[in-house]
């Protein structure tokens, strides 16, 4: 860890045990996942080593706010996001962050929420026990951004459904087919109505054996390498009606949901990245000395740091709030499942606090890991140090992973000013 | 059967700064942990519990202030079955003396254990008293240095412990209940408490008792009841930077030996 210690004061804000929480995942990132081991693995690529997989699920991060008797932990979302927090900040190529802890827990924990017996048993208490992967797949060749704009489809054939169709750039294919498990497939179950196209869209789980699922060849992405992106076609792949999830022609609200859990992590977890960055950095302009003085000391490069550390901070307390909106709408509406409408915060309320964050805590990780590389010199650009690893990591979430900055800004902007100024319609 | 752990809060020893004009030490900023021999003791604690037919019951027991709490806490996610502090401002200033009187009144008022553990020594104090104190207190026989425990017989009432020596290791055996203060051993993996375990340990119970819990009259704790007292604190006097010899090494033990002749520390 670095000499330089930004999250001290954070502590007043926390409970007892989000203090030993933070302490447990630190300690075992000491142990487990040292940033030379992160280093490597980037440079290794994937897939993730297995051994770590399941010792982050033994700790019980995977999915934490699933209630205790579906498996998980019962963690509120403000735990889980400073989980995130903490694992962004041990993993700052944010392939664990990311590809394991967010995905599988902002979508995962969604599934726990509507998934039936069937669901709950075979795909998400494997996952939350780390010995089977689940992911999402809404991504197709025809975009990403307009998730109502899929082509992907399912015929019902009596007790069954027979799906068809391609996803692109999905996280963790090459895991799941390693370790087993399932993604949750959105697809269409009957025409996209003109004025309303995000109807007719149901959501199933699909294993990753089913027949006919063909997956390709991984990506070869930018960074976050530790963790494959991937796609497959699905030809004719025949599975029960148990594994939907939900109603049906309901998926689209579901996945709205699936996405805001994992945004609100994804924002925590690039405050993560940012803080470790910045101390890293901080060791390092702390020491090294030009023309008789520390870089610290030049305003050129210490007014980008103040500036940087104090948008982290403001970014802190943001997904501190968001997590903490999220966990009283749950907490109104049921958790395990849902039972009423919650009260305080609308969904739309919420939807716009976690797309700013969503917008800025990726944009800020990657801002610092440049400025880093700046004030270090050639030795920011080598890749021992791990500004370049994080700055290609985080760079995954401002271009589109968990819905690209545009999106945010529209989502924050038809919450705030109305529907009617949506600029897609 | 109780076991019984002492455990005290220390600052991170990585951490401690000295304030260079008064000569004291800056607690200020300065995070708390759990003395890190403490912390093997209750490991070793629990490993013992899990191998027993017995149901066992883990108490950690601190004295400190009402923050010392958070190394208690920390104790129960690892494992502890129960926590207990021991604070009021009457406690305050102890000498080990003291403290291990202090922590004796407590193991009296808890009713006794059937094994007691200590560190070592704390990172702070490095008096490495406290422990066998408390055995004198109890009346008990006292074993240091104790890197394990090979065997613990509770029907025949012995425990068999493999202490450290400068020579090596020795075998000991005592009869029960003892007092164990414990070593860490250097490839020691402390058990990291995950999410449910610290959840749990939210509903395990955690008294704090002060001074008419324990009973006894005030001068017999704290700064009253020390036999002996702070005069001064000051670090240690920095050593030089010293003499850096480069090149190949017999050429480097022969200039070392020469400097060494000429202080008069060894000749031909
Ligand atoms: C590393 C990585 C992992 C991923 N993992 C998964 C996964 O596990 N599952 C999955 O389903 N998907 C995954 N994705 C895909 C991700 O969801 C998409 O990248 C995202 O939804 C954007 O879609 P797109 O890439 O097709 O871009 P497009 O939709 O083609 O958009 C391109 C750009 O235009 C912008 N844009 C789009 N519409 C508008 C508009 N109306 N106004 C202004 N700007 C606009 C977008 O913000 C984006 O910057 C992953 C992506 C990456 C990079
Ligand atoms: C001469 C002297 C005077 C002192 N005067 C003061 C003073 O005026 N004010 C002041 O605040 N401090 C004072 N101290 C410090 C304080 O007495 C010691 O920190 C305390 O008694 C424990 O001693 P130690 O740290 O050396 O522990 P050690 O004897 O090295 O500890 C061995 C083990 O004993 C147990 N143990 C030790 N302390 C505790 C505890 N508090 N609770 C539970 N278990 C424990 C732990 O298991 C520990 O691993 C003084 C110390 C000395 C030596």
């Amino acid at each position: 860890m670095a000499d330089t210690d930004l999250a001290r004061d954070d502590e007043f804000e926390l409970t007892e045990e989000q203090k030993l929480l933070k302490e447990s995942l630190l300690d075992w990132g000491e142990r487990e996942l040292p940033l030379t081991r992160v280093i490597e693995m980037n440079q290794e690529g994937h897939p993730y080593p297995e051994d770590i997989i399941k010792s982050l699920a033994n700790l019980g991060v995977i999915m934490g706010p699933v209630p205790e008797e579906h498996g998980g932990s019962g963690l509120s979302w403000e735990d889980q996001a400073i989980i995130a927090d903490q694992i962004g900040y041990i993993d700052p190529s944010i392939a664990t962050a990311a590809g394991l802890m967010a995905v599988e827990t902002g979508w995962g924990y969604t599934l726990n929420r509507y998934g039936n017996e069937t669901i709950q048993e075979k795909f998400v208490k494997p996952a939350i026990n780390g010995d089977q992967f689940v992911g999402i797949a809404t991504t197709e060749p025809g975009g990403g951004s307009d998730v109502a704009g899929f082509e992907s489809t399912a015929e019902r054939d009596g007790d069954d459904w027979i799906l068809n169709g391609e996803k692109t750039f999905i996280s963790g294919t090459e895991e799941a087919q390693k370790m087993g498990g399932a993604f949750w497939v959105n697809v269409r179950t009957g025409p996209a109505p003109e004025d309303a196209p995000h109807k007719n869209m149901t959501s199933f789980c699909v294993p990753v054996d089913a027949d006919g699922m063909n997956f390709q060849e991984p990506y070869r992405d930018a960074g976050r390498m530790a963790i494959s992106t991937g796609g497959f076609i699905m030809e004719d792949v025949r599975i029960p009606d148990r594994f939907r999830l939900g109603e049906v022609d309901k998926g689209f609200y579901y996945t709205m949901e699936g996405f805001d859990n994992a945004r609100i992590l994804i924002g925590a977890s690039s405050v993560g990245v940012t803080r470790r960055v910045l101390e890293e950095a901080a060791d390092y302009i702390k020491e090294r000395e030009t023309f008789g003085n520390p870089l610290a000391k030049y305003e050129g490069i210490q007014f980008e740091f103040s500036d940087l550390y104090t948008r982290m901070k403001a970014l802190r307390l943001m997904y501190q709030q968001v997590a903490r909106m999220q966990e009283k709408r749950y907490q109104e509406a049921g958790k395990g499942e849902r039972k009423r409408e919650p009260k305080t915060y609308s969904s739309t309320d919420v939807a716009r606090w976690i797309s700013m964050i969503k917008w800025k805590a990726p944009h800020l990780a990657k801002e610092a890991a440049d400025k880093a590389m700046h004030w270090l010199g050639a030795a920011g650009y080598a890749d021992d140090y791990v500004f370049e690893t994080a700055w290609k990591g985080v760079m995954s979430y401002c271009v589109g992973a968990e819905g690209g900055a545009n999106i945010q800004k529209i989502v924050i902007g038809r919450e705030t000013l109305g529907p009617e100024y949506v600029p897609y319609k | 059967m109780d076991f019984l752990v002492f455990i005290k809060q220390v600052p991170d020893t990585d951490e401690v700064k000295v304030d260079e004009e008064s000569g004291t030490i800056i607690r200020e900023g300065v995070p708390s942990i759990l003395n890190p021999f403490d912390e093997y003791a209750l490991n070793l604690a629990l490993r013992l519990k899990e191998g027993m037919e017995d149901e066992v019951n883990i108490t950690a027991m601190s004295m400190g202030p009402p923050q010392a709490k958070d190394a208690l806490k920390k104790c129960l996610a690892i494992g502890a079955d129960r926590g207990i502090l021991l604070s009021d401002k009457v406690f305050g200033g102890a000498d080990t003396w003291a403290t291990s009187f202090t922590l004796f009144k407590g193991v009296e008022k808890m009713g006794g254990a059937d094994l007691y553990f200590s560190g070592q020594e704390a990172t702070d104090g490095n008096t490495a008293q406290v422990g066998p104190e408390l055995a004198s207190h109890l009346n008990l026989s006292s074993m240091t240095y104790v890197e394990d425990v090979l065997d613990i017989n509770p029907k025949e009432g012995y425990l068999t412990a493999k202490k450290e020596t400068d020579e090596g290791f020795i075998k000991l055996k005592s009869e029960l209940p003892v007092v164990l203060s414990c070593m860490t051993p250097p490839d020691f993996e402390p058990k990291i408490p995950g999410v449910k375990e610290i959840m749990k340990a939210k509903n395990k119970p955690l008294d704090t008792w002060n001074h008419d819990d324990l009973g006894g009259t005030e001068e017999e704790y704290g700064l009253e009841g020390s036999e002996s007292q702070v005069i001064s604190t000051y670090p240690p006097p920095s050593k030089g930077p010293g003499e850096k010899f480069e090149g190949p090494a017999e050429e480097g033990a022969e200039k070392i030996f020469a400097l060494l002749k000429d202080e008069g520390v060894c000749d031909d």
